[in-house]
């Protein structure tokens, strides 16, 4: 079975954001790169899959050539090559989706996995775009997956509970976080990923148009949270509640 | 791409993202309670197994991943930067132990040892200091006398790492220095000694430690001890060689550590100070403050670049590299518990509770200065190495 991956390079989501002064984007001084944490868990049922059925696993990162190394940590974690479509320009998803759409029809997998969204601009729109454009079925936030006899089930969180669903292969599969838990990339791992092939290509390689449809015009911090208040009883509380914070 | 010293390959790179990841979600949790309880955390310790970290400078045939000093440094950098006492297990294991044997010991040896010491479930450490021998090592009492196809070890080490696991249990297997013959250089020999072996047995888990509470240290008792020939590492009488490579090793990794503590320090009161507001303004916007924060940064990494520079040239089997790493330790230990101490300094009342962390890597530091040779044997080192140099190129 061939399986598709993706991972998306982007910065720490645990540092404290810092917001240039213009608007214009978030400062990356002093800031690490990291594997999109959603990506991880599309990477480590990729690798699964290939452990449970044989073939072969895929990894396309879209971005500058730094994220490699994004790439290099998929394949020491077990996937098998891997594919760069590089670019420093900031892309919207759907350029992403199309992007990925060129890769996809040239792979022919049987699944392409991703992570639902990606934590640092939480758009959570190539995988569905991507399935759009190549016409394939798409389950979203997958909890759990089956694959058998050409069909995937994926147990999906959706608001208010779960639900089931059965999509014929190939499909595109977005990943939620209790979908599995992530392997670490061993040392042989890393050591075994330096000699594993990685392609570089360019999105006129590919024959796309990467111009943005959607751009961003300004960064902006959320309003600072106000300091919160003690109240010595419930009736106090209401009342706040009714007349200041007019919540109820 | 720009130098990068600290990250030479994009391997080395990817290794330290992936330690420092493990760090944040599995070592971070815990550091705080196994310093306190005095607990080795031997299931930690397996899964550092599993990461391929126990044979980082291991030959890939022995079940290691081959790599270099550089590789060896950035690990230990980054666990102790969360739990330096779990650190100094690791090191005790897979330098003082797994490396040593891969470097000095014969394939019979590594055969027998190294896929287990690689993947956690044999867990090892060496013995060199005695309770009345540390500095003067040549002045060490334990002996081996040949007796037959055997060696009989008699004498007691000290200061063990990793020489007990638990209250009760010894380690699995060590490397121990011992004299097979008249009190000479050229009488110290090494042998592998296991678990098991009648006669040896645990003096004492050592007790109420300032610091490094997380790894264990005990003394250990070689009562008529029969080792075979086979557990012979090495020629008889020819130990000192072996000796001085690992040592050089330990002393680098164990600067590795001091960086570590000191980065940890350095983010914490750096982070403190933009928070904490006194007479109206954020602490850094204080003199004396800055001082702190400034000086603790450069001096970090003036002895970051010096490991890094050091661990780029340090060949793991090769012999006489000794100025530079007992420079490096010789700074950087002093350097961490500087910086660790300025933090406390910077966080006043709150620096002085566990909850801010900088007073455990403060008791963690002093250790530095102590084991694997104390300041005072670098400097005694360091100057006789350099007698009759007359230019350094």
């Amino acid at each position: 079975m061939k399986i598709l991956t993706t991972v998306k390079r982007v910065t720490d989501p645990d540092m404290k954001v810092k917001i240039k002064p213009d608007g214009s984007g978030i400062v990356t001084d002093g800031v690490e790169y990291k594997m999109n944490s959603f990506d991880e868990y599309g990477v480590e049922e990729a690798i699964k899959l290939k452990e449970a059925h044989g073939g072969e696993v895929v990894v396309v990162s879209v971005g500058p050539k730094a994220a490699t190394k994004e790439i290099r940590t998929a394949l020491a974690m077990g996937a098998d090559r891997g594919i760069l479509i590089e670019t420093d320009e900031d892309l919207d998803s759907d350029a992403v989706a199309r992007l990925l759409a060129e890769v996809v029809k040239a792979e022919a997998p049987e699944v392409v996995l991703m992570g639902k969204q990606a934590v640092d601009s939480d758009r959570n729109q190539a995988g569905q775009m991507l399935a759009s454009y190549l016409g394939y079925p798409q389950a979203t936030f997958a909890y759990s997956l089956e694959v058998a006899d050409g069909w995937a089930t994926v147990g999906r969180e959706v608001d208010g509970g779960t639900s089931t669903k059965r999509v014929k292969l190939p499909a595109i599969v977005t990943a939620d976080l209790r979908l599995n838990e992530p392997r670490y990339a061993s040392l042989p791992g890393i050591i075994k990923a330096k000699r594993k092939p990685l392609d570089t290509k360019s999105p006129s390689d590919l024959g796309v148009d990467i111009t943005n449809k959607v751009n961003v015009l300004k960064f902006e911090a959320p309003p600072a949270r106000a300091a919160g208040q003690i109240v010595d009883s419930v009736d106090a509380l209401i009342e706040k509640l009714r007349d200041e914070a007019k919540a109820l | 791409m720009a130098f990068d010293l600290f990250n030479p390959t994009e391997t080395h790179l990817t290794f330290r993202q992936m330690i420092r990841q493990f760090v944040e979600r599995e070592v971070e949790p815990q550091a705080e309670a196994h310093d306190h309880g005095e607990q080795f955390n031997q299931g930690l310790f397996r899964k550092l197994g599993e990461l391929g970290l126990h044979g980082v400078t291991v030959p890939e045939r022995f079940g290691g991943s081959g790599m270099d000093a550089v590789a060896a440094v950035i690990a230990h950098e980054e666990l102790a930067a969360s739990d330096p006492g779990f650190c100094l297990a690791y090191l005790a294991h897979s330098m003082l132990f797994v490396n040593n044997l891969a470097i000095n010991g014969n394939d019979e040896q590594r055969q027998r040892f190294l896929p287990g010491a690689c993947d956690g479930t044999l867990i090892g450490g060496m013995c060199m200091s005695e309770p009345d021998a540390g500095t003067d090592v040549m002045g060490m009492s334990t002996t081996a006398k040949k007796d037959g196809d055997d060696y009989i070890l008699n004498g007691r080490k000290m200061w063990i790492t990793n020489g007990a696991i638990s209250d009760t249990d010894l380690g699995d297997v060590f490397l121990v220095y011992a004299h097979t013959g008249e009190k000479h250089q050229r009488s110290i020999s090494l042998f592998l000694v296991e678990k098991g072996m009648e006669g040896f047995s645990l003096g004492q888990k050592i007790k109420g430690k300032l610091g490094m509470r997380a790894s264990t240290t005990a003394e250990l008792v070689f009562e008529d001890v029969r080792v075979p020939s086979k557990n012979l590492v090495g020629l008889e009488g020819g130990a000192v060689k072996s000796m001085m490579r690992n040592l050089a090793l330990e002393r680098l990794t164990l600067a590795a550590m001091s960086l570590g503590i000191a980065r940890r320090c350095v983010e914490i009161m750096n982070s403190y100070a933009q928070d904490r507001k006194a007479f109206g303004q954020p602490l850094n916007r204080f003199g004396q403050i800055q001082r702190h924060i400034a000086e603790s940064y450069a001096e970090y990494m003036a002895g970051r670049s010096y490991v890094y520079q050091v661990a780029q040239n340090l060949a793991l089997d090769a012999y006489g590299q000794r100025i530079d790493s007992d420079g490096v330790k010789l700074y950087c230990s002093v350097m961490a518990k500087n910086v660790a101490d300025r933090a406390i300094q910077t966080l006043g009342g709150y620096g002085y509770v566990s909850e801010y962390k900088v007073e455990r890597l403060w008791r963690d530091a002093k250790l530095l200065e102590i084991g694997g040779g104390t300041i005072e044997a670098h400097q005694k080192n360091m100057t006789r190495d350099l007698t009759g140099l007359e230019k350094l190129l």
